[in-house]
């Protein structure tokens, strides 16, 4: 087997594949910072990859559809968060009930609009546009792991950086860490720390909105279920990149890889199919206890 | 003359348990003032501020700044009125900068849209200045001492440009320097033309540092006062309603055996230059009480962790009535008859949720088995009722603990820990937040332990509690033990010279003296020659 050509499919998938997990912990991660584990990712994401494909086929316009994709999905993560920071109620539950009921209102509204509970396929759907630049194409490794992506994996990139600007460098991301560090802080000081996690889970909304168009808009079709657990995948994600965006995204590149190795080996490799398909889970338990044992290691010097 | 501040006929009734927390009441205060307002905790002392500071309305009455009347719906809006509050419990980001916490809610931007850190620093160093305080505006709030700390609450106030200051219990948590240094800032503010509003119980401090004072009990104003014209027994008897008594009758018993001693206990974590505890050695015996003290950050926490089995021991032994109980587990300590009274009561010492019947038999519901293994109802609830009678608690068996006031949860533990004393009981920081007669009832209850001829263990940040009851004082610092004396030497133990001790100016057990052995002895003997233990 050549090496080369062995590497080339592997990054030029393992960047859009991702994406979402890179979306999806952006947008908790914002959550997460401002003191509040927010489980809701996957029920998000599916919302968001459900309603934008929905949308862009009813309107024809892929733009649209994006658009209309993510507003339902942050009108569904202010349900979630409403009910969470208004009601106070306890958030593992309202956010497993997200989950659910994101699985179950899927399914009802294809059954209601399609009279079906299986694949939509829409034919005619123009699909998303891609960044070609010929001449830097060429480029061994770089050339693949920067161009000839659809717009939305850019958007990701785009989405590392402006969230580094919005946690670090504007007020709103200082008090946005100040909510998860000391709420009593931010209420002495004035302000109300109940607007920031709304506003965390509001942009996680956006985020795992923009995710989900991904999934089904570059098949053209939504599967029942797409976001197949990529969702608690980013949770991990976010851990695994220390909380930060840009750990983030080296966190989800390895989760990307990954996936883009277990879909890449069941070509080629004569391995049991079932262990292929585990190894992005495998990843995240070895992932999850390397960080646990980090954190353990480090704890004495922490305190 | 007009007041700065007018608060009149302030009513607010709670109707969870249509409680009248404060009735009818009316506060003065003039500008440049410091006023200190007493009363017992629930006397109303904190309803009142935080109707003052917007956190709570009221249900009727008006608020006056310079004769002009004020609504205060928010603090936000208390900010803008120039009013500002700084609580008894530290609300500071760990993680941030003095700076940080400073800025936080009113950051200074830079291109309308940015944080602009380096101007926050700079802004904040000049508070820092213009006020002579002394912080780094870089700092990180987890490198700081608690008096630092509260430091970085009064500037967070004046850089919003409050002119009115309410200070929670400021000195609660401070070391005698520490007050000193407090109250020599507060009169500069005061002279700045700032007025401050200083929510006590501690009647000395009010005496030193006041103008005026109100007087609040049971919801209502019970006096107001120039400082001048009152002393700390009228104060007293205003704030109870009776006479307290400030001197407890300390007679020590003909017994001494030791029955806890601790031999060069040393306490490391990894990763860690200094040990947390450094070659601890001191017993204590029978009819004493050891009372041991240090600021915050030096030990304290750590010895009662060690003391109690919740924290292993890197060397050195623990000796328990001669038996080796260095390595035993909290559990098999308690089965050898240690009793504990920790410093946290509502996560350590009860479990929140649970009725005050189970909080009283978490520690030994063992005893109270049927022969089938079952918990015996019957019997429980009749040592139960008998202790709610005989301790005084406000509850009843099945109310959850956590309903209870501090007080009152403190006495379920007590009645806990005391009711099945054998000959060792730990108090950890025991009237932490409580009031004059709780903490009374505590100090009764201590001392008929001790008449008993229990060994009593006090850890204890608060001085006058420690030098009120304690046979014995140990100050830690920095891990170490840099005192022990026995209270009786009247002389030499005064509040200023045990503070001396915690903030380490001075070690009676220190090895690196520089003139050699010789100075060290030469030094113990003037010192009194007392403790040279190890």
């Amino acid at each position: 087997m050549n090496s080369g050509e062995f590497s080339i499919p592997i990054i030029h998938n393992t960047v859009s594949i991702m994406t979402p997990f890179l979306l999806a912990g952006i947008g908790g991660l914002m959550t997460e910072l401002a003191g509040m584990l927010n489980i809701a990712l996957e029920g998000l994401i599916l919302i968001g990859a459900f309603f934008s494909v929905v949308f862009a086929a009813y309107t024809g316009s892929l733009m649209l559809g994006i658009l209309l994709g993510i507003l339902t999905t942050m009108l569904f993560a202010y349900i979630f968060g409403a009910v969470t920071l208004y009601l106070k109620a306890n958030v593992f539950i309202t956010g497993l009930a997200a989950n659910l009921l994101a699985g179950g209102l899927t399914t009802v509204l294809s059954f209601y609009l399609f009279g079906t509970k299986g694949v939509l396929r829409f034919e005619g759907l123009p699909s998303l546009p891609v960044l070609r630049i010929p001449a830097l194409h060429g480029i061994p490794v770089i050339g693949d792991l920067l161009f000839g992506h659809n717009i939305l994996v850019y958007f990701g990139w785009a989405s590392v950086l402006l969230a580094w600007i919005l946690i670090y460098k504007t007020p709103f991301g200082f008090r946005l860490r100040g909510t998860g560090s000391n709420p009593e802080a931010i209420e002495a000081a004035g302000l109300k720390p109940g607007n920031y996690q709304m506003a965390g889970i509001l942009i996680s909304g956006l985020t795992c909105g923009l995710a989900g168009a991904i999934l089904t808009l570059n098949l053209g079709a939504y599967v029942p279920n797409i976001s197949s657990g990529r969702g608690w995948i980013a949770l991990v994600v976010i851990y695994l990149g220390g909380r930060t965006p840009f750990g983030i995204l080296g966190a989800s590149f390895v989760f990307g890889l990954a996936e883009s190795l277990s879909n890449y080996a069941q070509g080629y490799l004569d391995i049991p199919a079932d262990f292929i398909l585990a190894f992005p889970y495998i990843i995240t338990v070895t992932a999850m206890v390397i960080v646990s044992i980090i954190k353990y290691k480090t704890q004495g010097d922490s305190k | 003359m007009t007041p700065y501040l007018k608060m009149q006929n302030i009513t607010k009734v709670y109707p969870a348990n249509n409680l009248k927390a404060n009735d009818t009441v009316n506060l003065e205060v003039f500008k440049g003032e410091i006023h200190a307002l007493v009363g017992e905790n629930g006397a109303g002392k904190t309803t009142l501020m935080n109707i003052l500071y917007g956190l709570e309305q009221p249900d009727s009455g008006a608020i006056y700044l310079n004769g002009t009347e004020v609504r205060i719906g928010s603090p936000m809006v208390a900010h803008q009125h120039g009013i500002g509050m700084v609580h008894q419990h530290f609300k500071l980001i760990q993680e941030f900068t003095v700076a940080e916490n400073v800025v936080l809610g009113m950051e200074p931007l830079r291109g309308k849209l940015f944080f602009d850190r380096r101007q926050a620093e700079q802004t904040v160093a000049e508070v820092i200045e213009e006020n002579n305080f002394h912080l780094s505006p870089a700092a990180r709030i987890s490198e700081l001492s608690v008096g630092q700390m509260q430091q970085v609450e009064i500037v967070k106030m004046l850089y919003r440009r409050a002119d009115l200051l309410i200070l929670d219990e400021p000195t609660s948590v401070l070391t005698e320097q520490e007050i000193q240094r407090l109250f020599k800032t507060l009169r500069y503010l005061a002279g700045q033309g700032k007025t401050i509003i200083l929510i006590t119980h501690k009647l000395g401090e009010v005496k030193s540092i006041s103008d005026r004072i109100t007087v609040m009990r049971k919801g209502e104003v019970a006096a107001v006062r120039e400082t001048a014209e009152v002393d700390e027994y009228e104060l007293s008897r205003l704030m109870v309603g009776k006479r307290i008594m400030l001197d407890f009758d300390k007679e020590v018993g003909f017994c001494s055996e030791p029955i806890l001693s601790l031999q060069q206990v040393t306490a490391a974590r990894k990763h860690q230059d200094r040990p947390l505890l450094d070659n601890i050695s001191f017993s204590a015996s029978t009819c004493e009480i050891v009372g041991i003290t240090g600021v915050a950050g030096n030990g304290l926490s750590e010895l009662e962790d060690v003391i109690s089995g919740l924290m292993p021991v890197s060397s050195g032994t623990i000796l328990y009535n001669d038996i080796d109980v260095t390595h035993m587990s909290a559990m098999e300590l308690r089965k050898t008859g240690f009793s504990y009274v920790p410093t946290d009561r509502l996560k350590r010492g009860s479990s929140l949720a649970s009725s005050i019947r189970e909080n009283m038999i978490i520690t030994n519901h063992h005893d109270y088995l049927t022969r089938g293994g079952l918990l015996d109802g019957k019997r429980i609830e009749s040592h139960v009722e008998e202790l709610i009678a005989g301790y005084q608690i406000d509850g009843r068996a099945g109310m959850p603990i956590g309903t209870l006031s501090g007080g009152n949860i403190q006495k379920v533990i007590l009645a806990r820990e005391l009711e099945k004393v054998r000959d060792l009981v730990l108090f950890a920081e025991p009237t932490w937040g409580l009031d004059v007669a709780g903490s009374e009832f505590i100090y009764q209850k201590i001392l008929d332990v001790r008449k008993r001829g229990a060994a009593v263990i006090l850890i204890s940040s608060n001085l006058d509690e420690i030098l009120a009851i304690a046979d014995t004082v140990i100050v830690l610092y920095r891990g170490r033990i840099v005192m022990k004396r026995p209270v009786r030497d009247d002389a030499v133990l005064s509040r200023e010279r045990i503070g001396e001790y915690m903030l380490g100016l001075k070690d009676d057990f220190s090895a690196a003296i520089p003139a050699g052995a010789g100075g060290f002895l030469e030094r113990a003997a003037e010192e009194g020659g007392e403790g040279y233990s190890r």
